[in-house]
């Protein structure tokens, strides 16, 4: 609903659109897009013009030696490639396009900017954001992990998601598949307290694409920010980026499954330079998806084993609430002997069959059944088991 | 003045018979052989003259015109050279008609005069008409098999020459040399453990079912793919024959005591081309791997790191049971009759591929995965995911059942689609699935579920009632498919390529 709207809604010629008459977010949209207009950079024009609209006109029409006096340092060949930008743009037809998909800006100079991120040591300058900015209040935890989870990981992630909206704590995450985005289905379907993502990538694009149904949901019930404007591709070094956002936002950082690298890894080491507490959830000792988080328990993290332990790390009241009644019909004779053999683990059907000793026929019906029932799912040949919902 | 010498060529795995004509008469110097390109024409003319030569016989400065009768045979090769020399030597006088009586020539000639091997002699000499026919030494064991007693061999033309038109003895036949044609497949017995993965071979070889093994090294591919081959029926006499006419046109040696009776296995490496693979290619359209394993197993180890094109002129054989090869020059129709294994990493950093386990980015897991085209997968009726054996398999010291009780169980239930008069179930059509492969309720309703689930096709549920077939018949359950039969055949085709997602819809709670 978003990056189609700019292609049934083309710009109405925008040189009709008073320039006197644009919002702040449009120069602050425009600023941003200018090549190598960093963060850093971005927050010092805007702290010597404070109206984004100024320091276009002066990066237009102003002295260079202001330019680069602002910037703390001579760079001439970047105030150029920024005069030439500047010359060469036209501010309303950017805003036009950003605008369409729905996307607005704040940057760090308005009294609307996020405190938590303008107290930041590494502030983003400019915050893009689709949905509901003022969500950005009450409680927070980060929910980050590998994008290639087990279902051990999906599981718990989607029900520390649920659990914690429930209990009125926004859940912060980046959309990326895997345990990012299971957290984030969790806190979607609770209908409770506002998701909080942060992206890599302009808002107009959805990345990755397979989240696309999410990333909606998200904005509508919460916001989806980044530091990226319109039309930006998710580059490599707007991960980091991002997840240091993710670290600054959030009041606590749980790393539900991580390799022992990895983007989650990173977040975590953002969060301990901003004395943000992490917490990691334990995982079987075989398991190369858990490797990072146990690492990070062995170094003295805190453990969550529920969402009751985050919540009292938060300060609140543990919830009390027992997870959902059991809906599945409850596996009897070989088929409770086959989740048995399972376990916790993923497993192929041969070293289910290494550890029951059936024939091939008795364990293939055992496992369709299970599935068919929710127990366990299959991906890749591999069989894993479902937690209760 | 006209002479003819018999002799055959090579169109396929298939010999024509060819009778070479020469005539020698007056007038330019000349030599040309009719219907032949010039190229061909000035390379037989060049080596067969300098093989004269070198015995000591003449080149006739006349005008030399080769026929090659009938016309419309697919002619051409080397082989015909030691008949042209012997009719040329005919024509020109220089031997006596009767010197030649009833004598067919299959050999090339080097230009020193010595008689060079060709191949796919068994199915030359087979056609060839004559009661004597003269090959190379190298060729006459082969010879021998399809034309008993009647093969003579020679090392020169001047040696042939010397027994054709003098007193001088046939020389004895070589020795034959070793080439076992005993069973020389690894028995299953050495297989520990892995007992989905063997029963996956059962099922396999006891329906002609395709089956495709995705793991990471070390977990046994390969070592489990060449065992399938000893599972299989030996040939019958029409499939000993041939096999080994395809073996022999491709130049293969074949076993010292006969024909090849068993069952060939071939295992291809990932750079063959793909007219190594599917076959064509030279003039004489020599037979690809995918024929060489008729009757038997074609392994792809590394199937992800085959040329895209070389896979996709997989399919259409692999589905007819014949490759179709045509040429400027002609077509030659080769059998395909093969089980394909195919063997391959999950991913490309091979980790591991379980959950959580790989380390690939999005883009190269998908990127690997885009090169085993769904139509292909397809064709796997069992995909088997195999993982490194858990310690406990390997140290176990349980010797697993032997190759020949395996087989046994694989031969009754081919024996079972023999009395059905249907071919093996994995080449069961759909309306022929309708009546040999009937439904109780409970195994419709797990078809049902699982084409709701998306977890199956329209293609995909005739490929499981299949194998479920196969299961059933495996176990002795001869009658309906039972639930439990189609439940062990959907276990058997796991999709290792599904990009990490499940294949069922999430359970909705
Ligand atoms: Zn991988």
């Amino acid at each position: 609903m978003f990056a189609e709207s700019q292609l049934w809604a083309p710009n109405p010629s925008p040189a009709l659109v008073d320039p006197l008459a644009l919002p702040p977010a449009a120069w602050l949209t425009a600023l941003a897009s200018m090549p190598g207009a960093g963060p850093r950079r971005l927050a010092r024009l805007l702290r010597r013009w404070p109206d984004p609209a100024e320091a276009w006109r002066a990066i237009l029409e102003g002295d260079p030696t202001d330019i680069h006096h602002t910037l703390g340092k001579r760079n001439t060949p970047l105030v150029d490639s920024w005069r030439r930008f500047v010359a060469a743009n036209d501010v309303a037809e950017l805003w036009q396009l950003s605008s369409d998909c729905g996307i607005g800006a704040v940057g760090c100079t308005s009294p609307a900017f996020p405190s938590m991120l303008a107290d930041d040591p590494d502030p983003p300058a400019v915050l893009f954001h689709l949905g509901n900015p003022d969500v950005i209040a009450g409680p927070r935890v980060g929910i980050v992990g590998t994008r290639k989870c087990t279902r051990y990981g999906h599981d718990i992630a989607k029900t520390f998601g649920r659990d914690l909206a429930l209990a009125g704590v926004a859940v912060v995450s980046g959309l990326a598949l895997g345990v990012d985005a299971a957290a984030h289905q969790g806190a979607v379907d609770a209908h409770a307290a506002p998701p909080i993502a942060v992206v890599a990538n302009g808002l107009d694009s959805v990345y990755p694409r397979r989240n696309r149904q999410l990333w909606t949901d998200v904005a509508e019930a919460g916001v989806v920010l980044s530091e990226a404007p319109y039309g930006q591709s998710p580059e490599r070094w707007r991960f980091p980026a991002r997840n240091r956002i993710i670290a600054a936002l959030s009041d606590i950082v749980v790393v539900v499954e991580s390799h022992e690298r990895g983007g989650s890894m990173h977040t975590v080491t953002e969060a301990a330079l901003r004395d943000v507490p992490v917490m990691a959830v334990p995982g079987p000792i075989h398991s190369s998806a858990a490797e990072g988080t146990n690492e990070l328990l062995r170094d003295g993290c805190a453990p969550a084993c529920s969402v009751d332990d985050v919540l009292i790390e938060l300060g609140m009241v543990a919830s009390g609430r027992e997870s959902s009644a059991e809906t599945r019909p409850d596996p009897t004779g070989q088929q409770r002997q086959v989740l048995d053999a399972l376990g916790w683990l993923p497993a192929t059907a041969e070293q289910l069959l290494g550890r029951l000793r059936w024939s091939v026929a008795e364990l293939g019906a055992c496992l369709v059944a299970l599935e068919t029932a929710g127990w366990i799912v299959e991906t890749n040949g591999w069989f894993e088991r479902v937690a209760r919902g | 003045m006209l002479a003819t010498v018999a002799s055959a060529s090579l169109s396929g795995a298939q010999g024509w018979p060819v009778g070479v004509e020469v005539h020698v008469s007056g007038g330019m110097p000349s030599f040309s052989i009719v219907g032949l390109p010039d190229t061909s024409c000035r390379e037989a003319r060049d080596r067969v003259r300098a093989a004269l030569l070198s015995c000591g016989m003449e080149w006739p400065m006349q005008r030399i015109t080769v026929n090659l009768s009938p016309t419309g045979v697919p002619a051409g090769g080397a082989g015909l050279d030691l008949a042209i020399a012997l009719a040329v030597l005919v024509a020109s006088e220089q031997i006596t008609p009767l010197a030649i009586t009833s004598v067919g020539a299959l050999a090339e000639l080097g230009l020193d005069g010595t008689l060079r091997p060709v191949p796919g002699v068994l199915p030359l000499v087979d056609v060839i008409a004559a009661d004597t026919v003269v090959v190379a030494r190298s060729n006459h064991i082969e010879a021998d098999l399809v034309a008993p007693g009647l093969v003579r061999s020679v090392h020169t033309l001047g040696e042939l020459i010397d027994i054709l038109t003098g007193d001088v003895a046939w020389p004895a036949p070589p020795e034959a040399p070793e080439v076992a044609d005993e069973p020389n497949h690894p028995d299953m017995a050495d297989v520990r453990g892995q007992f989905f993965a063997r029963f996956a071979l059962e099922v396999a070889a006891a329906g002609g079912h395709h089956l495709l093994f995705v793991g990471p090294p070390g977990g046994g591919k390969s070592m489990l793919a060449r065992r399938l081959v000893g599972l299989l029926p030996p040939l019958d006499r029409e499939q000993s024959l041939l096999v080994s006419r395809i073996h022999s046109a491709a130049g293969e040696l074949l076993p010292s005591r006969g024909f090849i009776r068993h069952p060939p296995f071939r295992a291809p490496h990932h750079g063959a081309s793909s007219v190594s693979l599917i076959g064509g290619g030279t003039a004489s359209m020599r037979p690809g791997e995918l024929s060489l394993a008729s009757d038997g197993v074609l392994f792809l180890d590394e199937l992800g790191e085959f040329g895209p094109s070389t896979l996709d002129a997989l399919r259409q054989p692999l589905e007819e049971g014949v490759v179709r090869v045509a040429r400027a020059h002609g077509s030659a129709t080769f059998p395909a009759n093969v089980l394909l294994v195919g063997a391959m990493n999950p991913c490309p950093c091979g980790g591991a591929g379980s959950p959580g386990g790989c380390r690939c980015s999005e883009a190269a897991r998908s990127r690997y995965h885009r090169r085993i085209s769904g139509p292909l997968l397809d064709r796997f009726d069992l995909r088997i995911t195999v993982a490194r054996p858990e310690p406990a398999e390997l140290l176990s010291t349980e010797a697993g059942e032997a190759t020949s009780e395996v087989r046994d169980r694989v031969l009754r239930v081919r024996a079972i689609a023999a009395e059905r008069g249907t071919p093996p179930n994995g080449q069961l059509s759909p309306l022929e699935l309708e009546s040999v492969a009937p439904l109780t309720a409970g195994a419709r309703a797990v078809l049902e579920q699982a084409l709701a689930e998306q977890q199956l096709s329209a293609r995909g549920l005739h490929r499981v009632r299949a194998v479920s077939r196969t299961v059933a018949d495996l176990l002795g359950d001869e009658g309906e498919l039972e639930a439990e039969h189609v439940q062990t055949a959907l276990v058997l085709r796991t999709d290792p390529l599904a990009g990490g997602r499940p294949r069922r819809r999430q359970h909705v709670r």
